[in-house]
């Protein structure tokens, strides 16, 4: 039982390691969907490292037992070994170990990084700016760029450049700030963070680097959806993305040319999706993709288990 | 009010507008239409001096300064904003990124454009 356990569990690794991400990231459904494409990034991200500890936990202790479960409970009982145990299963453990704290220490460590520098933009936002009159939480940086950003947390602060307010028109900045405000309350970061931090603990694995691009890109689109809900002028969808294209246009002209360019044409997508938007996602596709995402997540849990049921 | 925050803010703004070193004491008496302690005053001043917004001498009594002008630390933190460092994506949300006159160009002609026909 053991061994095709594992097998099928490394087979899933590497579809969710290289195929997977690649087609997702290429198809064009994401953006016509983000909320239910950014469930199927944390289902892959999940699945993906549950399936590869997994694989090599199942291998390792498949001396210990016929499965997961029990081969477990009888190493960390320090029962002997019903079968004789090779080089190749402790190899197969410590990997399943370095692993297992590689993705779970990265994440603490990027949560802490993260943590400590939003810590200390709030630090000397607070008291470097007063509160702007549109609320305790909001900042109006004195700058000429517009820039608008938040800093997500317990005490979240949405920050707006005076540079900003005096470009763009009234209803463009109230959809700036319905924008930003999308990323607070949905808590975006957090969606987020995972990906981050596998990029990093990973950088050989170029999903990693492809489902982090593909996260933020989505995230944003999510936050453009939820900001159109909430405004109410005659043509919000343009609005929002004549602010886009005006805080792009006055940023880029603030930095030299060629450190730029990093976000890949994704601000073009952003403005395209506004001004030309595709028919939402049918239920039915929208179903199905949500079912692809719970799939993933329930196909290497039960194989870890089940076996010790049957 | 006197919350440590606002009080924070009060001093280094106090500290801006004087630009010179001043004494605990100095700063108790500036603010004496809040009737603050002395020991309030130094946590006030430590608190600031942990977060790297003040420092001091070692003259007897000690002497405070601020560290850097308030345009200094708005340009420090909008090059961290601007920047592209990845870390600093994880930390805050930015509205657009960063992009290049290329695509702003782009960016521009589509915004014409859609007014006619819909782009894809």
């Amino acid at each position: 039982m053991l061994p095709a356990t594992a097998l099928a569990l490394g087979l899933l690794a590497a579809l969710l390691a290289w195929p997977v991400p690649a087609a997702l990231s290429r198809a064009r459904w994401p953006r016509r969907d983000p909320l239910a494409a950014l469930v199927c990034w944390q289902a892959i991200g999940l699945a993906g490292g549950l399936s590869i500890i997994g694989a090599l936990l199942t291998h390792g202790l498949a001396p210990w037992g016929h499965s997961l479960p029990e081969a477990w409970w009888h190493w960390v009982t320090r029962q002997s070994a019903e079968e004789p145990v090779r080089g190749d299963h402790w190899v197969a453990q410590t990997l399943a170990a370095v692993l297992a704290l590689e993705l779970l220490g990265v994440l603490v460590l990027s949560l802490v990084r993260t943590a400590r520098t939003r810590r200390r933009h709030r630090a000397l936002l607070e008291l470097v700016v007063e509160p702007a009159a549109a609320g305790e939480d909001t900042r109006l940086l004195d700058h000429p760029a517009p820039v608008a950003f938040c800093i997500p947390g317990a005490r979240p602060l949405l920050v707006l450049s005076s540079g900003m307010v005096a470009e763009l028109d009234g209803a463009q900045v109230d959809a700036v700030v319905a924008h930003e405000r999308a990323h607070l309350t949905e808590h975006h970061h957090l969606l987020l963070l995972p990906f981050v931090a596998w990029r990093a603990a990973l950088p050989v694995l170029p999903a990693a680097d492809r489902a982090h691009d593909a996260v933020r890109d989505l995230v944003e689109m999510r936050a453009d959806d939820v900001a159109l809900g909430s405004l109410t002028g005659p043509d919000r969808r343009r609005t929002l993305a004549a602010a886009i294209v005006a805080v792009a246009a006055g940023a880029g002209g603030q930095l030299p040319d060629g450190a730029l360019a990093v976000t890949g044409g994704a601000v073009a997508v952003r403005v395209r999706r506004l001004l030309a938007p595709a028919a939402p996602l049918p239920v039915a596709a929208r179903a199905a993709a949500l079912a692809c995402a719970l799939a993933l997540l329930l196909v290497p849990t039960v194989l870890l288990v089940l076996p010790a049921l049957t | 009010m006197n919350t440590l925050g606002d009080l924070e803010r009060a001093v280094l703004e106090h500290l801006w507008a004087v630009g010179g070193p001043v004494t605990a004491t100095q700063l108790r008496d500036s603010f004496a239409d809040r009737g603050l302690a002395l020991t309030t005053v130094h946590t006030v001043l430590s608190r600031l001096e942990q977060k790297g917004f003040v420092d001091h001498d070692e003259a007897r009594p000690r002497q405070f300064r601020a560290r850097g002008s308030r345009e200094e630390h708005v340009a420090e933190l909008m090059h961290e904003v601007l920047g592209q460092a990845g870390d600093r994506q994880a930390a805050l949300a930015r509205f657009v990124g960063s992009v290049g006159a290329d695509e702003v160009r782009m960016l521009r002609e589509l915004l014409a454009g859609a007014g006619e026909h819909p782009t894809r």
